[in-house]
């Protein structure tokens, strides 16, 4: 299905309508500039008619498993995205600031294009969100595997507000349409990617030089041990993090560093820690999640033997778990699925490991005594990582938090100098 | 590699222990040809402590070391080069990934006396020519999927005197086109030679329903047969009860339920597995399987429910011999089945889902079609 200008269509209209797209998007831009306001008390007004709707409504029975209506709705409340403005833009973030001379307006980039991906539902409505506060017309291309949510929420949101209608245009473009992807880069002020290295490289590629990349890449996210303030809470909340999220976020735990050089620590910690990981899997939603957890750990395991960096490590299998204690130090990905890396990495070579993974680190759960929290803190934070946590807070999110070390909107805003008559 | 065509063209395609020997030795072979040929594959043995010589009854054939499906997505393992192979055939790759599996000359010459041994077995083949409707994917030479030659293959069974495709090529991409097929059953209803209708199970149901919607049926002529191949795909949320599905295959295309043919396989286990009169897969010589526990990956005994491990020495092109699926499953004793063929009949119940899964941390090229082309 296409989502233009309010409307729902279907995908034989593409060709038509991408061929009407670029000067439909020279009149619009003609206009005077969305404004946040017109945004804000739209994205209000839907959240407080989902709210009394309930879980009857439409929108609620297309969420995916696993995620409430009750979650998304206080992101949508006024309030949460006026403080949202505020942190990342500053207060009253479009007024003109006087200069000796000029004047700076601020203004949208202009056509954002965003690649959204399939791993988070909602994610694609956030970013034309992130888009549409800005000012900006948005073009989206709906991940593979997006039932319908996102196109959903559009209708609704400009069915609210029929001023909207003008900036989102989301697509559903099969795989190997790279003209259609190309034509709509073409197109951008801002391409917007979310996913991995393929995915940042192929934008790359599609990517005019008049057009500026905003790139939300993968991220990799670990814990470091180094003492405990109460060991079983904090193993425990560690190990529910990994249960919960199957590591599959960028935010979760996929190698656990331990402070030391001896191994026999590090096995010492995988015998300690396998009950506390097991007692969290066997809580996991779904009857597959076992399955899933050995599926992906054999796997794992086969491909590093067919690699041949099988040599000197240890498992641990649990049930519906594994530990894996490595003789590197690298920050790497887990096989996922409730099996985590075990590594030894002292704090004397903390920085120069985590440097080689520059650009991809994102939260530290840190573990440690008390009196090392604020040296590993700065440590951990002059290495690269964006988040330090908790054991257990890995992926929660913080009002006011940034997106990947950034505050996204900035990069969605440009600024007109005007000299004054 | 003789004692894989020794057992392939074996008579008595459901006699179990009368072919376990040749069984054995036939998996003996093909590991030792693996080990040979293929260094990842050798490593794998290895590294868990494997040789072909442990393999020496029946049970110790779940101690060949098992390669998950997920594995092959990932890496393509190969135990000869590219020219000595017949083809190169990839998986549906339902979620976007999909696997590369080689098929050797000698495993194409091992199939036939297996397809067509159970072809007549199961009333599949038929020197009647008929009229085939193929409710899946026109063949293009785009297109690598094993499923798509599969089921223009199976359109062999008789004459085939037309073909009509629910999925038609269309300027270079496919083209869903159900009313044509409808179109087209109707001409065929009057037609003095039967009709044979192989498809996804997903699209028959889905072609069903939009004749009941618009009042459609039609009653094909005697003999008419129903092949279906290739599982629910993406559709699974949809799957229908079997004998609902047979009972609207009846009211609506006058097809009755015993001229209705199941087929289960996958790239990387190519068996011909075929319903019996009861509908239930039993097991043919040229296969066995394991039913492994999902938590620990030990072999189940009859009946318990786990991940569904393929063993087959078919293949020589890739180190197919022991495959982990990521299906959940059962085995039944034969005798239970009552159809009169005595070995255990298997029962799928469903994906743990390690195909969708699509992670922040991991990667997704697909997002941007690449990666599709083979």
């Amino acid at each position: 299905m296409i989502f233009t200008d309010g409307k729902l269509l279907p995908d034989p209209e593409r060709r038509a309508v991408l061929d009407g797209l670029g000067p439909r998007l020279d009149a619009i831009r003609t206009a005077p500039p969305l404004r946040a306001e017109t945004v804000i008390g739209a994205v209000d007004a839907l959240g407080k008619r989902l709210e009394a709707e309930g879980p009857g409504s439409l929108l609620s029975r297309a969420l995916p498993a696993g995620m409430m209506l009750g979650e998304l709705l206080p992101l949508l409340r006024r309030e949460a995205l006026e403080a949202k403005l505020s942190t990342e833009l500053g207060p009253d973030p479009f007024a003109p600031r006087s200069f000796s001379q000029t004047t700076a307006h601020v203004l949208p980039l202009g056509v954002l294009f965003h690649i959204a991906p399939g791993n988070m539902p909602g994610l694609p409505v956030y970013t034309v969100l992130e888009g549409l506060l800005t000012g900006n017309i948005n073009l989206l291309k709906l991940p593979h595997g997006d039932k319908g949510l996102s196109l959903m929420a559009f209708k609704l949101l400009v069915e609210q507000e029929p001023l909207l209608a003008p900036y989102i245009h989301a697509f559903d473009l099969p795989s190997g349409q790279t003209g259609d992807m190309k034509i709509l880069a073409d197109l951008a002020d801002g391409l917007v990617t979310w996913g991995g290295d393929g995915a940042i490289q192929a934008a790359r590629t599609l990517a005019g030089p008049g057009c500026k990349l905003v790139e939300w890449g993968h991220r990799l996210s670990f814990a470091y041990i180094s003492g405990y303030e109460d060991e079983p809470a904090e193993l425990s909340a560690l190990a529910a993090h990994i249960a919960a999220t199957g590591q599959r976020l960028c935010s979760s735990c996929q190698t656990i560093f331990l402070d030391t050089e001896d191994r026999e620590v590090g096995t010492a910690f995988c015998r300690k820690f396998l009950p506390y990981l097991e007692a969290a899997a066997a809580g996991s939603p779904g009857p597959g999640a076992g399955a899933m957890a050995s599926l992906s750990g054999h796997t794992a395991l086969l491909e590093r033997i067919v690699d041949g960096r099988a040599q000197g490590e240890a498992l641990f299998r649990g049930k519906g778990c594994g530990l894996i204690l490595r003789p590197d130090h690298e920050l790497e990905l887990s096989p996922m699925e409730r099996n985590v890396l075990v590594k030894l990495l002292p704090k004397k070579d903390l920085l120069p490991t985590l440097r080689r993974q520059k650009g991809r680190l994102q939260t530290a759960g840190l573990l440690c005594t008390p009196e090392k929290r604020d040296e590993l803190t700065g440590l951990l934070a002059r290495a690269g990582l964006t988040r330090i946590t908790r054991a257990g807070t890995m992926s929660a999110a913080f009002p006011g938090e940034a997106h990947d070390g950034e505050y996204p909107l900035r990069r969605y805003l440009r600024i007109v100098d005007v000299e004054r008559a | 590699m003789l004692s894989r065509q020794r057992l392939f063209w074996h008579l008595r395609p459901y006699d179990l222990p009368g072919s376990d020997r040749i069984f054995l030795q036939a998996c003996r072979d093909n590991c030792a040809y693996h080990i040979r040929r293929c260094p990842g594959y050798a490593a794998i043995c290895e590294h868990l402590g494997f040789s072909p010589g442990q393999l020496q009854t029946i049970e110790d054939l779940a101690k060949i070391p098992t390669i998950p499906t997920l594995f092959f997505k990932r890496k393509a393992l190969f135990s000869m080069p590219r020219w000595r192979m017949a083809m190169k055939v990839t998986s549906s790759g339902t979620s976007g990934r999909y696997s590369q599996i080689g098929f050797d000359w000698g495993s194409i010459l091992a199939e036939v006396p297996m397809v067509v041994g159970l072809g007549f077995r199961h009333h599949l083949v038929s020197a009647k020519p008929a009229h085939c409707i193929v409710l899946g994917y026109e063949p293009h030479r785009s297109n690598h999927t094993g499923v798509t030659r599969t089921m223009f293959g199976l359109t062999h069974f008789s004459p085939p005197l037309s073909r009509t495709y629910a999925l038609r090529m269309v300027d270079g991409a496919y083209v869903p086109d159900l009313s044509h097929v409808v179109e087209t059953l109707e001409k065929l209803e009057r037609s003095h030679f039967p009709t044979r209708i192989v498809g996804f199970p997903s699209y028959l149901w889905f072609g069903l329903q939009q004749m009941v919607e618009l009042g459609l049926r039609v009653k094909l002529p005697k003999g008419s047969r129903i092949i279906l191949a290739g599982g629910w795909k993406q559709h699974s949320a949809q799957e229908v009860d079997k004998s609902t599905l047979y009972a609207l295959v009846e009211r609506t295309l006058g097809i009755p339920e015993e001229n209705i043919n199941e087929l289960f396989g996958a790239v990387e286990h190519p068996i011909f597995y075929n319903t019996c009169e009861r509908h239930h897969f039993h097991v043919p010589i040229y296969g066995r399987i394991i039913i492994r526990d999902p938590e620990t990956l030990e072999p189940l005994p009859v009946g318990r429910v786990g991940l569904v491990d393929l063993i087959s020495p078919l293949m020589t092109a890739t180190p197919t011999l022991s495959v982990m699926t990521d299906d959940l499953g059962y085995l039944t004793p034969g005798e239970d089945c009552g159809c009169g063929i005595r070995s255990p009949y298997l029962t799928i119940l469903g994906r743990v889902g390690m195909g969708d899964i699509q992670t922040c941390a991991a990667g997704a090229a697909e997002l941007l079609g690449k990666g599709e082309a083979f």
